[in-house]
């Protein structure tokens, strides 16, 4: 019965999530509209609904209505599978996040490599997209995507590995809780820069739009897609876009707690200054592209491995280089005293074989 | 973790920090630095070898057990290195005239060269494979180095897939023994198979597995197909590195598994050396009455000397342990001789490798032709020459434990080899004069030359030095 | 627990499916893409199993950065893998005959299975020190320590590797321009712009 309950509820707390998350990405992409209309001076959707709020539900009316053609060349299979694939883990990365304290659907202890990892997976729908379509242009678009974002992935991971080292934990709550003093703030700073850039190359977002690149492969990976299917990349990629942007959030903007360390601005639920933090990153995504002109494909790969690359990887080495040297380190004393006394007892222990057998680590093995 | 001792490590750390080194300057300065790269890795080479000389050779155990320094691994490591010294030495001219002059060339002998002298050193399961893949892809590229060349590409893709699959053999027989076992340090896997009343069948399974892993590395029958073709495909001086030094390391692995954890199991791997042993020399020994192409005949060759040190783990004792670290000693440095004139071997800047092109050697190039035949005696084990020594203990050893028929295929099938040493012999001094060589031996290749005919002839003298340091060495592996 | 048992079930049935179709698989794409199932499932296989370190590490090396590799290069191949599949079936008796000879073997072992009395304390002694952490905590906890020899052996083994793929494939192409961002930088007005005084009627 209590199981049952449980499953009730996750079940409910991830259709909220999904829900949510759909919301936010209709008018993502409402906002990106209006957004880049007011930096170029125009006024964006303004017909359908008041101030054009409707707009977003109109499109996906229209995509919902619309044929999907399958290209006769094309591999069915696969070619239907990649839009899925590309939706569903854009929603799946979800499980981890943290909106506030305790709000969070998996709270499980590598959430940090977790989404690392989904999101290193959305190259597949990409990939499998340019390559089922039969399409030179879809082809190139994923070849150039799958480069690209598997480039980008290392620094990434590199600036991930920065954070956990003065976070000292996996877990994205920890990760957001632990303590963080001005000075690594400092220390931190560049790579918060360097993954803003990263994000954008993560995501095929301008100016690292190169897989879609409509002036040159007339779309890219997306060019044979219509209707439905093209509606699932799409809700994907921004979908996508606001993950990295609560990933940011959670790595280095402190998550859902009050901004600077101010306490007096706690009474504000921490939901809001999750939400608050994640649009602010989200702007950036509408700003860089309202801003910058597209990267050359060389360009683009010498700025992941010839610049970024070996930045993070010093990066990561300066970091952990502090940390010892300081002796800031988090979680360390405590582990140490404790394997510690551990191993103090195995070399009591070792000639014993049957006195080995009696502590639990040997029970476990049994069962 | 209670013993972070790194001086037993020093020359391999020392000798990683040098290609390391190296490859930064040959990085900066291009393919131009080729030649100075080479010398450098030589003297480094050298300067390993002082460093072991004086980290001390007394055993000892380090960094949890994973590492260990005697005087075995003393030993072993002292011949490697001077095997790899023979081996850059005998590279630098070939490599610029094959046109191949590119500076990685000695880095990735210098990271072999660490590998090997790691596996050597392994009391771990899991520092034995890192060693060996350290070796193995360093080698792997080598074979492929002369990447213009159809036959050296088909030799560097054989050998890779031939020898990622007895990588594959090799973990899957580690995973067996470290699941029926517990562990996979030497130390303790020895204390488990001795307290074992009767040994469970998967532990043998996997120990046949990594034998079979094993016996790829040094190029026993069966698993010897590889051999000639990527001796042959292979440049000739990465060919001479093959033959001289990876199967010392691969011997000394191979020793110090058998007889530190295995000794209790001895019952059950004493078979299968015993089979590939025959198989080897047999092998060995018809195979290469058949080939023209002298790359061949010494991979053959090669093949046949594996199934003769192999006698000597056979047997089992520490005579026999002896005996097949002076076997291997004297293998090398005859090897090295034969390859200094394999690589003098040119016509109109070409390379040429037909047993044919050698005929009537002894009038057109005289001071090729003798030192070839005196090391072409020795290998076929004629007497005074330091081959007769070689065999002569190992046969003692097998002869020892009491296995006789052992010795009596060994004894036949060295006179069936001694057919086509010698015949090399005949065409260079009863067949009618080919064309000259081009003329011009370098330096490294006179010494190496001058080096090995001095030992082969000189051993008889002295052979004592040789004989007690190589049995003390391998005393050390019975001790515990 | 059934839903674990359930959960083992269904990632060990579809990673041996997986694994079968990715030998039996017609097209190669197809192939890779079934290899990257099975690398997933038996991420989850280690979940089950406690291992989630490993399962992330699994699905962020395999699935995300080698198998995206391998898909290039299957991809960017233009090899009819149809012809290549031609002389395949004459090898099917002889691998057959070493799979039942192998399949004997281990029917033959599983028979008369035993570990070695000591395995049992051999494999839980490096255990007792970590009781109560975290996957990632006690992997590097041993990593960096009692395996630090291995661990450093492994970046040897990946730099040759490196270092081999530079020697094997980079070849230096002669005509090619690339971009030179340092010496863009570098560029003053005056190396590259000259004014002159041009009287009229003479040319430059």
């Amino acid at each position: 019965m209590e199981y049952l309950i449980w499953t009730g509820w996750t079940l409910l707390y991830t259709l909220v999530i999904i829900v949510g998350v759909l919301i936010a990405v209709a008018y993502y992409t409402y906002a990106e509209r209006k957004v880049m209309g007011g930096m170029q001076r125009r006024q964006g959707p303004i017909t359908v609904g008041p101030f054009g709020l409707l707009q977003p539900l109109a499109d996906g009316l229209k995509l919902f209505s619309k044929e999907t053609i399958i290209p006769s060349g094309a591999n069915r299979v696969v070619f239907l599978l990649a839009p899925m694939m590309l939706f569903a883990l854009s929603l799946i990365a979800w499980a981890v996040i943290p909106f506030d304290k305790g709000w969070v659907l998996a709270n499980i202890n590598v959430g940090i490599l977790y989404l690392f990892a989904v999101s290193s997976m959305t190259v597949y729908g990409v990939i499998m997209a340019g390559w089922a379509s039969n399409s030179r242009y879809a082809f190139l678009g994923g070849l150039r995507s799958a480069s690209q974002m598997v480039s980008y992935e290392v620094s990434m991971g590199l600036i991930i590995v920065c954070v956990l080292l003065c976070t000292g934990s996996l877990n994205l709550m920890e990760i957001v809780e632990a303590p963080r003093p001005v000075w690594m703030q400092v220390l931190l700073f560049p790579m918060f820069i360097v993954f803003l850039i990263s994000i954008l190359a993560e995501t095929n977002r301008a100016p690292f739009d190169l897989p879609e690149g409509e002036s040159e492969i007339t779309g890219g990976f997306m060019v044979e897609y219509s209707a439905m299917a093209f509606a699932l990349f799409f809700l994907g990629e921004y979908s996508a876009m606001i993950l990295m942007s609560a990933m940011t959030t959670i790595l280095f903007l402190g998550g859902w707690l009050p901004p600077f360390g101010m306490a007096f601005l706690a009474f504000v639920p921490g939901i809001i200054w999750f939400a608050a933090k994640t649009l602010l990153v989200m702007f950036f995504f509408l700003w860089a592209r309202a801003t910058l002109p597209r990267f050359r494909y060389d360009q683009l790969m010498r700025l992941g491995w010839k610049v970024f690359l070996p930045l993070t990887l010093a990066w990561v080495i300066l970091t952990a280089g502090i940390l010892m040297s300081f002796d800031a380190l988090p979680n360390m004393p405590a582990e140490a005293a404790v394997s510690q006394d551990a191993l103090t007892q195995i070399e009591a222990d070792t000639s014993d074989a049957a006195g080995l057998s009696e502590t639990s680590g040997i029970e476990d093995i049994n069962d | 973790m209670t013993d972070f001792n790194l001086i037993p490590l020093l020359p391999e750390i020392f000798l990683s920090l040098v290609g390391m080194g190296l490859l930064i300057v040959g990085v900066s300065q291009g393919n131009v630095s080729t030649r100075v790269i080479c010398w450098s890795s030589a003297a480094g080479f050298v300067i390993t070898g002082l460093i072991l000389l004086g980290i001390g050779w007394e055993t000892q155990t380090v960094l949890n057990g994973m590492f260990v320094m005697d005087k075995f691994a003393g030993f072993m490591k002292l011949l490697i290195l001077t095997g790899l010294v023979a081996a850059v030495g005998l590279s630098v001219r070939y490599i610029i005239q094959e046109g191949m002059e590119r500076f990685e060339y000695p880095i990735l002998i210098i990271f072999a060269g660490i590998g090997m002298m790691i596996m050597v050193s392994a009391n771990n399961l899991l520092t034995l494979y890192m060693g060996l893949e350290l070796q193995s892809l360093s080698l792997y590229v080598l074979a492929a180095f002369h990447r213009n060349s159809m036959r050296s590409s088909e030799a560097g893709i054989k050998y890779f897939v031939l020898g990622a699959l007895s990588s594959g053999m090799l973990l899957f027989g580690m995973s067996l023994i470290y699941g029926f076992t517990g562990s996979v340090d030497f130390t303790t896997i020895g204390a488990t198979v001795n307290n074992l009343s009767a040994i469970p069948f998967g532990l043998t399974f996997g120990l046949v597995f990594v034998l079979a892993g094993l016996a790829f590395k040094i190029s026993a029958v069966p698993f010897h197909m590889w051999t000639p073709d990527v001796y042959q495909g292979a440049p000739t001086s990465v060919t001479a590195l093959f033959a001289i030094v990876p199967k010392i390391a691969a011997f000394g692995l191979l020793m110090r598994l058998l007889f530190e954890p295995f000794m209790g199991m001895s019952e059950q791997w004493v078979q299968i050396i015993y089979f590939i042993a025959v198989a080897s020399m047999v092998v060995g020994a018809f195979a290469a009455i058949a080939q023209g192409n002298i790359k061949r005949l010494l991979a053959y060759s090669s093949i046949g000397n594996m199934g003769y040190a192999l006698m000597g783990l056979v047997a089992g004792t520490a005579e026999g342990a002896g005996a097949v670290v002076l076997y291997l000693t004297i293998y090398m440095i005859m090897t090295a001789g034969v390859f200094a004139v394999v690589l003098s071997m040119r016509r109109q800047g070409m390379a040429v490798y037909k047993i044919k092109d050698l005929s009537g050697l002894s009038q057109t190039n005289p001071g090729l032709a003798y030192p070839l035949a005196i090391l072409m005696f020795s290998m076929s084990g004629i007497p005074p020459a330091a081959g007769f020594f070689g065999k002569l203990v190992v046969f003692n050893a097998a002869v020892a434990s009491g296995y006789y028929i052992l010795a009596v295929i060994g004894v036949l099938s060295s006179v069936v080899a001694a057919f086509y040493y010698l015949r090399v012999v005949k065409v260079m001094f009863f067949d009618e004069p080919a064309d000259a060589f081009d003329g011009g031996l370098p330096f490294a290749r006179r010494a190496i030359l001058f080096i090995s005919v001095l030992f082969v002839l000189g051993f008889v003298i002295k052979p004592n030095i040789f004989v007690s340091s190589s049995f003390d060495a391998a005393s050390v592996l019975f001790q515990g | 627990m059934i839903i674990q048992a359930l959960a083992f079930y269904l990632f060990a049935g579809i990673l041996v499916v997986s694994a079968l179709m990715v030998i039996s698989a017609r097209n190669p794409v197809h192939s890779v893409l079934f290899l990257i199932l099975g690398f997933f499932n038996s991420a989850g296989l280690f979940i089950l199993l406690g291992a989630e370190f490993v399962a992330m590490i699994m699905v962020i090396v395999y699935v995300g950065a080698v198998a995206v590799l391998f898909l290039f290069v299957v991809m960017m191949l233009d090899i009819s893998f149809a012809d290549l599949r031609k002389g395949a079936m004459q090898y099917v008796p002889v691998g057959l005959a070493i799979g039942a000879v192998l399949l004997t073997e281990l029917v033959m072992a599983y028979g008369v299975w035993a570990f070695a009395p000591d395995a049992l304390a051999n494999r839980g002694a490096p255990l007792i020190r970590f009781e109560g952490a975290t996957n990632a905590e006690s992997l590097g906890q041993v990593l960096y320590t009692d395996y630090v020899l291995a661990f450093q052996l492994a970046g040897l083994i990946l730099f040759v590797a490196m270092v081999g793929a530079i020697v094997l494939t980079l070849r230096t192409r002669p005509g090619v321009r690339r971009q030179n961002v340092g010496e863009q930088h570098a560029r003053k007005r005056e190396d590259v712009l000259e004014i002159r005084k041009v009287t009229p009627g003479t040319g430059v």
